[in-house]
């Protein structure tokens, strides 16, 4: 005991002499591989309790006597060590491993080890592996979690995105939006991939510090910026690319099997329905052929050309391919590329050019982009500096009708209309009707004469036509500007104030033609309608950072304020003069409108970080928003999350051979979501509008609830990560629950109240699922050859925990406690009776009190059967996932993207319409040739009836299991040699084939797996599959 | 002085951006709508309500065959005998297969009313607490919504029940008296109609004479719709009463008849939804845009041959003619020139020949045959200048002006369905017609089935409510 004082005091001795008589100020700059300083880097003198660190510039002072050794160390770096001698040690950290990646949270960003949640990241180099003309399309099988959904193939069009479930009923359930931190109010698609840098997505808690709009999950988009001290590189890229369907569409029947079959649909009718003998039911249905469709593509005239026993007089003179009128054969993607970037010891600069032309399935649909960007930010001293993004984006788009039940929809009129009816007049007889210039003319099936002039269904229209004449020319014009001043107070505390100003207009025109279709008779129609939106933020953030000891902290306190602007006219005319399409030319004023809409918020935040010795890490976050959607005194929310994580593998007790890292981590938060539901939903208004020739009008709006406030959600999440075998293995896996509570929602009320529904805050949802990530990284790794694998896969659990009434139902759906927003509730098809080919469905048996007893029968009375709960299929996929491969071989280089989809169900309605077996005179499909043609025949298809019914109505019939599978990408490059590069006097030079959506396996043909989330399609074009040549140049 | 720059930067910075605004979340207001008070604190602003409302049941509300009042009134027609269409909108109607609980025509039969029926609720809940106006300038306002509540309410008990007499008790369409969130449970076809007259019948005591314009309800609609309403009921002497005093004041001009019928101006006109180049429910209006071959893209509506050979050659109301085909055993062959289509065609909703006839069914229905005589010789010579009387008296007299009632009104007011309901007769269809089918008397098919999203949404309905009405 004696001794062991004496040693102590002896040591504290030599300590206090070595002070007094070696010491001196050292100092340095700590710096990465690049030359960027490392901010908050930890500088301990070897063997002393002496620590610094690094203050923002990553500049350090520390007493230290020559010969002393300092231990420079930052999270996701290798520490290194350095002797001193002299005033001066500059050190440079290597990163120790893909932890050194830094991840752009919310309000700031973070080194990977640091990070307590579950964060993903998808930078520009797993961007430039597909071509995403929106750039969210990357995150579909690449990021676990993230649910993308491309609705349709309108070239550009914004996709359908869920993080981790759908949390939402009424409100919108889409994640918040920002790019480059501020709120972006305009669509992805004007964001070239080429200019971004990385898309983060806070999948947990970590969306808390986004408070009222953060309950979905939050996309964070950065552009790209220049690197201090490097030099400016300036790179091209070209890429030329060729379209098609990515799966093929239904194939329907041609002119003289649609006769046989129409024909046999109306004797049907006579013979079962209105009760005629065989003989006379067929004598009369031939006798009413021409008259029942109105034409004759047979040149017979009024004169049936088929008998009474379903004999074809001869060939038609027309079988009008649809498809081939309407459809782009061979529509082009074309995508040019310029940016320069790098910086000088006290400026960093990007600057990118993008033109992109796409051209979509329909023919005349194409989406062009023109966008240009630069980010600035300069030192203008030590303490102050500055910078400003700017980017100025334009999209034009002509977006013909290609969706829904419109009758101009392109898709849904190949559907529809048989080829019986023919593309351009024809008269009587057959031959073509000529107009005074002796050209052909859109035939539009609405002209007086009995044949060959007025068609049943779809009068006064020609898709073909309506492509050629209309215009429907959308403009978008995107200016944002965001600039930002820091200046750092002291070493330890930071203000940075920055105001952010985007504009977004909206220029929508369409034209439809004075003498063809829908509007010749009043003498064509132009509608324009103009939207300005307009926002501004301001944003003001102290930052405070410490360390002591082993403990590091960062405060950060913002105050944030947000506010937008929806500014929108209207006009729209009638009456035009060949070739004049602009509303000057209009001789009828039809409508002007016009409006302008509001929103603020304002907010308070604040933020805890605190780590402990690189094993601890503590966040946590409290927000509070103030916002005009809502009532004075409910207007004020609360949110916040706190979270935590171990580093176990930094522990000293922590040895197992193999594993290199390892983390635990948890959080858990409360956000709020605001989103999606009107600018005064609590005000009980009459709306304008309503105006009663010249009196002024006005109507009372549905009812609503003045004290509707958020939605909460409240998002846990446990996770692991882990790096196995020297880093060869890398992965995370989490277990995630969000509830959401008080859901906005469209409580549905009796009709008979003269209310659909009231939107109040009722009803609640779980989403919980898994999350497994998993990277391969060199999986080969020889000098000329290596292989990087990775794979994720996700689950979600959708759960109705709470609703107001026992039940509802929403269309195919319904919902109940215990079930996902989305399990089909709809009739089960019961097949079809041999006895006399029509459709049956199951009912319920019920007792005499009306309950039913668990038996069931079948019913012909689509109206009476029972509709059920289908084993519980939902609409949505049980797992999703994605794999990837990257492979290089000397200069070769190969990359490919797959996700997939299982376990969901999807009502095919395009199918059901087509297998109608002509209730109407429209078209069918091929199956019809197993339809029940006579008693006893065993089918699953029923008779051909031309009267009502309700055979193809929704029912089990058309559901059909979704697991598919896509090949997104496939991309095969050559990197040109060093020598090469010599010559060319570029950096380097590469040429690549890219595959976009190359191969899709599905289990049901004629539609694309990738519909929507309620798994229900509506007549909508289709994706394209992408086939382009590249050139990358860096100079 | 460096303190003083930061300080400056910081607090120029909040103040910039930040705490300037007093109420920076307070200032935000909607614009293109406004509040009650506003509605209900003068009598321009609830005549604005009215105006909206009259918007509202001429817009469009669902689709092409469920659009507004029109075309509840062309499906009728379309379900009879003397009316038939092409397989366009309205062929299930026709068919008689578009009544089923999930179907839209039975959604749209329901809620139209329904959406009507609480507007008015809002009106009269407004005006009985609204303070800023004169007693008779509420009373006139109170009509029009009072007027609209029996008439849509009327409305209901037609799409929904049989006549009283098939069954007084029999489940009827739930009664709302004021703005409500929380259903009602069915009510009787009794209970439904004596709300129906109690409120046609204040209506009438406190509406107007006087009106903005003939789109708007005076005492002359309120009493037209008691006309009805009696008439359905076979209340002949207040039927004969109400009837006459809707038509005072109107005149039959019979030249205007051939002007396309769509035109508020005509002097037979007591009623009507006007349109406006830029106030067109464009293709929804019913029957013009369906029965005019020359201007209208569908060309659905066709005529029964049997019903066209009633007219004589110098009847100004036989606008049939050959457009397709002049054998007249196709269904195609006739079609009418009654009604023309543009997109700002009024749609008629009640003319004084129609009150006329109520008049002289109600008088000949109560045994005043001569007098029942001159007001139906009237009409006919105007309409047939080579008219000759028949001499009917009696049940023939009634037949006679039963038919009267068909040729004038034809394609109007589904008149041939409402006079088979209210008598209880049944439609047989013969002819020309492209489906042939017979409703008995009481025939479920004159009825609708109650929505299923009422029922799903409903506590105290069930689906049992369709039992008897599938």
């Amino acid at each position: 005991m004696k001794i062991k004082f004496i040693q102590i005091v002896t040591l504290a001795f030599l300590a206090v002499f070595q002070v007094a008589l070696a010491q001196q100020t050292v100092s340095g700059t700590v710096t990465d591989a690049d030359g960027l300083p490392l901010p908050g880097a930890t500088v301990v003198v070897k063997g002393t309790s002496t620590a610094t660190s690094a203050d923002f510039d990553g500049n350090y002072t520390i007493a230290a006597a020559n010969g002393n050794v300092l231990v420079v160390s930052y999270v996701g770096y290798n520490a290194a060590e350095v002797t001193v001698n002299g005033a001066t040690a500059n050190v440079s950290l290597s990163s120790s491993t893909a932890l050194d990646e830094v991840v752009v949270v919310g309000y700031g960003s973070l080194d990977k080890k640091s990070l307590v949640h579950a964060v993903e990241t998808v930078d520009s180099e797993e961007l430039e592996k597909i071509q995403a003309t929106s750039i969210t399309q990357a995150l579909q099988g690449t990021v676990s979690g993230v649910t993308v959904l491309t609705t349709g193939g309108v070239p550009g069009a914004d996709q359908t995105i869920r993080i981790r479930g759908i949390g939402s009923i009424n409100a919108s359930a889409s994640p918040l939006i920002i790019v480059d931190g501020a709120i972006w109010a305009g669509g992805l698609n004007s964001i070239p991939q080429e200019q971004v840098e990385s898309i983060s997505v806070l999948k947990d808690a970590s969306a808390a510090i986004y408070g009222s709009r953060g309950a979905n999950g939050v996309i964070i988009v950065n552009t790209k910026k220049g690197k201090k001290n490097s030099k400016g590189t300036f790179t091209f890229s070209t890429n030329h690319g060729s379209q098609s369907e990515a799966v093929d569409i239904h194939k329907v029947l041609d002119t003289d099997t649609f006769s046989k079959y129409f024909f046999e649909a109306v004797t049907n009718n006579n013979q079962y329905v209105l009760g005629d003998s065989n003989a006379d039911a067929r004598a009369k249905a031939a006798a009413s052929f021409v008259e029942d469709l109105g034409y004759n593509p047979y040149g017979t005239g009024s004169t049936s050309p088929i008998d009474s026993d379903g004999n074809l007089i001869g060939a038609p003179l027309w079988n009008t391919n649809w498809y081939n009128a309407l459809v782009n054969q061979n529509p082009r993607r074309v995508d040019h590329n310029i940016t320069y970037l790098g910086g000088s010891e006290k400026t960093n600069y990007f600057f990118g050019v993008n033109y992109l032309h796409q051209e979509g399935q329909v023919k005349t649909t194409w989406f062009d982009r023109f966008s240009l960007r630069s980010n600035i930010d300069t030192e203008v001293t030590d303490k102050f500096s500055m910078g400003l993004t700017m980017s100025f984006n334009n999209t034009v788009s002509n977006t013909p009708n290609q969706a829904g039940s419109g009758f101009s929809n392109v898709i849904q009129w190949i559907y529809t209309l048989p080829s019986y009816y023919p593309l351009y007049e024809r008269n009587p007889d057959g031959s073509f009707v000529l107009d005074a210039a002796g050209n052909k003319v859109y035939d539009y099936g609405s002209r007086a004469g009995l044949v060959n002039g007025s068609r049943t269904i779809l009068t006064d229209e020609n898709a073909a036509g309506a492509l050629d004449y209309y215009k429907f020319e959308n403009n978008s014009y995107n200016f944002n500007a965001s600039s930002y001043m820091n200046y750092k107070i002291s070493d330890k505390l930071n203000f940075k104030t920055t105001l952010v100003y985007g504009r977004d207009s909206f220029d929508g025109f369409s034209y439809v033609h004075y003498l063809y279709g829908y509007a010749s008779s009043v003498g064509g129609r132009v509608s324009q309608d103009r939207n300005i939106v307009t926002t501004v933020s301001s944003n003001q953030q102290f930052s405070y950072s410490d360390s002591f000891g082993k403990s590091s902290i960062n405060i950060d306190a913002i105050y944030e304020n947000y506010a937008l602007k929806v500014s929108s006219v209207g006009a729209q005319g009638v009456g035009f003069l060949p070739n004049v399409t602009v509303l000057n030319g209009s001789t009828t004023p039809e409508g002007v409108s016009g409006a302008v809409s509001e929103e603020r918020l304002e907010s308070f935040i604040t933020r805890l970080r605190y780590n402990y010795a690189e094993k601890y890490f503590f966040e946590g976050s409290y927000r509070r928003d103030g916002s005009t959607r809502f009532a004075k005194d409910v207007r004020w929310g609360d949110f916040f999350s706190l979270a935590g994580s171990w580093v176990v593998s930094n522990e000293d007790f922590f040895d197992v051979d193999g594993i290199d890292f390892l983390k635990l981590r948890y959080s858990y938060g409360e956000v709020g979501n605001n989103r999606g539901i009107g600018y005064f939903p609590y005000m009980q208004l009459f709306s304008t509008g309503w105006n009663n020739l010249e009196n002024t009008g006005v109507l009372s709006q549905g009812v609503v609830d003045p004290m509707l406030s958020w939605e909460k959600t409240a998002i846990s999440n446990l996770g692991l990560e882990f790096n196995l075998l020297d880093d060869k293995i890398s992965g995370s896996l989490d277990y995630y629950t969000r509830e959401s509570i008080d859901l906005i929602y469209d409580k549905p009320l009796a009709i008979s109240t003269g209310n659909a529904s009231i939107t109040t805050n009722v009803g609640s949802i779980k989403n919980s699922g898994v999350e497994l990530t998993l990277n391969a990284n060199n999986v080969i790794d020889k000098e000329n050859l290596k292989l990087d694998l990775g794979f994720n896969i996700t689950t979600n659990e959708n759960e109705i925990t709470e609703l107001t009434q026992e039940e509802f139902i929403n269309g195919t759906k319904k919902w109940m406690v215990g079930k996902s927003l989305y399990h089909w509730f709809i009739r089960e098809w019961a097949g079809v009776d041999p006895a006399d080919g029509y459709g049956m469905w199951y009912k319920d048996i019920l007792d005499a009190e009306g309950n039913p007893t668990g038996e069931r029968e079948t019913t012909k009375e689509y109206g009476e059967a029972t509709r059920y709960y289908i084993d519980d299929k939902t609409s949505l996929p049980k797992y999703t996932g994605g794999f990837n491969a990257n492979l290089t071989y000397k200069n070769f280089d190969f990359s490919t993207l797959v996700y997939f989809s299982l376990g969901s169900y999807q009502y095919d309605s395009e199918y059901a319409g087509l297998m109608g077996g002509f209730e109407r005179n429209e078209q069918g499909h091929p199956d019809l040739a197993r339809r029940w043609q006579k008693p006893g025949d065993i089918t699953d298809v029923p008779l051909l009836l031309n009267a009502s019914n309700d055979f193809n109505a929704t029912s089990t019939r058309f559901l059909y299991k979704n697991d598919w599978a896509r090949v997104k990408a496939i991309t095969i490059g050559y990197n040109f040699s060093d020598e090469v590069n010599n010559k060319l006097k570029t950096e380097s030079f590469r040429i690549f084939l890219q595959g976009d959506n190359l191969f899709t396996i599905t289990g049901h043909d004629g539609i694309d797996p990738e519909q929507t989330l309620s798994g229900t399609t509506n007549a909508r074009s289709s994706l394209m599959r992408t086939i382009s040549l590249g050139l990358n140049i860096k100079l | 002085m460096k303190l003083n720059r930061i300080f400056l930067l910081i607090t120029l910075s909040f103040f910039l951006f930040a705490g300037c605004e007093e109420g920076f979340l307070d200032n935000p207001a909607p614009t293109s709508s406004v509040s009650s008070s506003v509605v209900f604190s003068s009598k321009a602003g609830v005549e604005s309500f009215i105006s909206g409302i009259h918007r509202r049941a001429r817009a469009q509300f669902t689709d092409t065959h469920n659009g507004g009042l029109y075309s509840m009134y062309y499906t009728r027609d379309v379900k009879a005998n003397d009316i038939l269409t092409k397989a366009t909108w309205f062929l299930w109607d026709y068919d008689h297969t578009y009544r089923a609980p999930t179907y839209g025509r039975t959604k749209f039969s329901w809620e139209f009313p329904y959406y009507m029926i609480n507007q008015a609720n809002i009106g009269i809940k407004g005006l009985n607490e609204s303070t800023g106006l004169a007693e008779s300038e509420k009373n006139e306002l109170m009509a029009q919504f009072l007027g609209l509540r029996g008439f849509y309410y009327f409305q209901l008990a037609l799409e929904f029940n049989h006549h009283p007499t098939y069954d007084p008790t029999a489940k009827a369409p739930p009664i709302y008296t004021e703005p409500a969130t929380d259903s009602k449970p069915m009510s009787t076809i009794t209970e439904l109609f004596t709300q129906i007259k109690k409120d046609l019948s204040d209506a009438s005591t406190m509406a107007s004479s006087s009106r903005i314009n003939k789109t708007y309800l005076n005492k002359n609609v309120i009493e037209g719709f008691k006309a009805r309403v009696h008439l359905y009921l076979r209340e002949y002497a207040e039927a004969e009463a109400s009837a006459a005093a809707a038509r005072s004041g109107f005149s039959v001009v019979n030249s205007e008849y051939g002007d396309g019928f769509n035109d508020m101006s005509m002097s037979e006109v007591i009623w009507a939804m006007a349109q406006s180049t830029d106030q067109s429910n464009y293709y929804y209006i019913a029957p013009h845009v369906f029965s005019d071959h020359e201007n209208g893209p569908y060309q659905g509506t066709f005529f029964n041959n049997d019903f066209v050979q009633l007219f004589s050659e110098t009847d100004s109301r036989n606008t049939f003619y050959h457009y397709y085909s002049t054998n007249t055993s196709n269904w195609f062959a006739w079609v009418t020139s009654k009604f023309t289509f543009a997109f700002d065609s009024d749609m008629i909703m009640m003319r004084a020949p129609e009150m006329m006839l109520i008049e002289a069914e109600a008088k000949a229905r109560q045994a005043k045959y001569t007098e029942a005589t001159t007001l139906l010789e009237t009409l006919q010579t105007t309409r047939d200048a080579s008219a000759v009387s028949s001499g009917n008296t009696g049940q023939d007299l009634i037949d006679e002006i039963m038919v009267e009632r068909r040729k004038e009104l034809y394609c109007e007011l589904g008149v041939e369905w409402f006079d088979a309901k209210r008598m209880r007769t049944g439609i047989n269809r013969t002819g020309n017609h492209r489906v042939f089918l017979d409703l008995e008397p009481d025939d479920k098919r004159f009825i609708l089935c109650i929505p299923q999203s009422e029922i799903d949404a409903n506590e105290f309905i069930d689906d049992s409510i369709n039992t008897a009405r599938l």
